[in-house]
């Protein structure tokens, strides 16, 4: 077994070990640093495997945990050799978590003000969840200037789209976010969309993409427009 | 479920507003303020990765109650455990997933199966803002991603890591089930791990 010893990164990523196995192998992880190395980047994969696969949590396993968390005391930290002292990151992160107090209270307020609207989205996301689990749903994802994205999941059979904007912009005053669906014919309007100073939103789209071959997104006057006026802004190809 | 305000046909209503886009902490930000007792910014992180440890969990222990066990204990264990996370050594959603895993497998092998306990499943009043159909699509381009990515192993490669990732066996068992021999299990998960972390452009 020692002679191939550091075969085992792989085994030991993906939890493959036994118990007794797993307790020497981490052994040997303490003295071998390539080992060591090879273990965190294949971690790393691993986690992939897993993040692939979320899927939502039960309603109230939220409840359940934080009411825990509230009652549970965190472990000491490990203390660096020979100092004694505190973690070396605490000192020079104060600064950031005052920010991010900050961005914590905003976030909350933002949750509060959109769970009061629920009723409303429910039966959207119910045609959300549809469109996702399409057998001919499709991922196609484009990226416009200042590093804003979209992502969409597209469904021709049932002629819909969840549209995903992230870091955008918002349209100049007195003008709006226009969606199109793009074929040999031209572009038909898809809706409208603003975007909040989260620079975010998802919008979905119904039409009708036998044909088309690509959403666009333009800036036009407010109020929008039968055809597009402008350059598109984004284009994301649905690679038919 | 969106943050911007929708227009329908007609006027549109438009409100000034700030210039876009506050700075996202990352998990890493998040769970190194959880370690200094910050709850606001677990209930943050807990919302980030909560589906992707329940995913995880789910795969490997499959009964749905005793994965909710498994999944609670590890989102607390997080919250304990949070002052011992060392960014240097790999990211905050490794940490977490990696916990989670082994959580998972440590279930399935002490098989201590409390099978017939019976969960119930709260309301189904469920969060539906952006960042859930933002996640919604995030995942299942992941999923798309991977699914590649593992199209690019070897069929025994691939096995031999679904086999032990997500079905939860050991590499021997791995070994057994597909009839092949131990050292070439070993290094078939290895050569597949390390081809899955090219293909995903894994850095840590």
């Amino acid at each position: 077994m020692t002679a191939d010893i550091h075969t085992l990164t792989g085994a030991y990523a993906a939890d493959a070990l036994d118990d007794e196995e797993r307790r020497f192998f981490e052994r040997h992880l303490d003295d071998c640093g390539a080992c060591a190395q090879e273990v965190a980047e294949l971690q790393a994969t691993t986690a992939r495997l897993g993040a692939a696969v979320a899927v939502p949590p039960p309603p109230d396993l939220r409840a359940r945990v934080l009411a825990e968390v509230e009652r549970t005391r965190q472990d000491k930290p490990r203390m660096s050799p020979g100092r004694g002292g505190r973690p070396s990151w605490t000192g020079r992160l104060a600064p950031v978590a005052a920010a991010f107090a900050l961005l914590v209270v905003g976030a909350g307020a933002v949750v509060g003000y959109y769970q009061g609207q629920m009723g409303a989205l429910e039966e959207r996301q119910a045609r959300v969840d549809e469109v996702m689990a399409a057998p001919d749903a499709r991922m196609v994802e484009s990226h416009g200037e200042d590093g804003a994205m979209a992502r969409a999941v597209v469904s021709p059979s049932m002629g819909e789209a969840v549209l995903v904007v992230d870091r955008m912009a918002p349209a100049p005053s007195e003008h709006t976010y226009e969606l199109w669906l793009i074929d040999d014919d031209g572009a038909t309007p898809a809706g409208m969309f603003d975007i909040g100073d989260t620079g975010r939103t998802t919008q979905l789209l119904s039409g009708d993409f036998d044909g088309a071959y690509a959403i666009g997104v333009t800036v036009e006057p407010m109020g929008g427009s039968p055809e597009p006026t402008s350059d598109p802004v984004m284009m994301l190809e649905l690679g038919t | 479920m969106d943050d911007g305000a929708t227009h329908g046909d007609g006027p549109a209503r438009r409100r000034l507003r700030p210039a876009a886009g506050t700075p996202a902490a990352t998990d890493d930000d998040l769970l190194l303020e959880v370690a200094r007792g910050d709850q606001a910014a677990y209930e943050r992180l807990f919302d980030r990765v909560a589906g992707q440890v329940y995913g995880v969990v789910r795969r490997v222990v499959r009964d749905p109650s005793q994965s909710e066990e498994v999944v609670q204990e590890v989102l607390v264990e997080v919250w304990r455990t949070a002052t011992r996370f060392d960014p240097t050594r790999g990211s905050a959603g490794t940490w977490i997933l990696t916990m989670a895993h082994r959580r998972a497998i440590d279930r399935v092998r002490s098989e201590q199966s409390s099978r017939d306990r019976t969960h119930r499943v709260g309301s189904s009043q469920h969060r539906r803002d952006y960042d859930e159909v933002a996640e919604q699509v995030e995942v299942a381009f992941e999923h798309e991603q991977v699914r590649r990515a593992l199209g690019s192993l070897t069929e025994l490669q691939r096995e031999a890591v679904e086999l032990a990732y997500y079905r939860g066996h050991t590499y021997r068992e791995v070994a057994e089930l597909l009839d092949t021999p131990l050292g070439t299990v070993k290094t078939r998960m290895r050569d597949g791990l390390i081809r899955l972390r090219d293909a995903l452009g894994v850095a840590t």
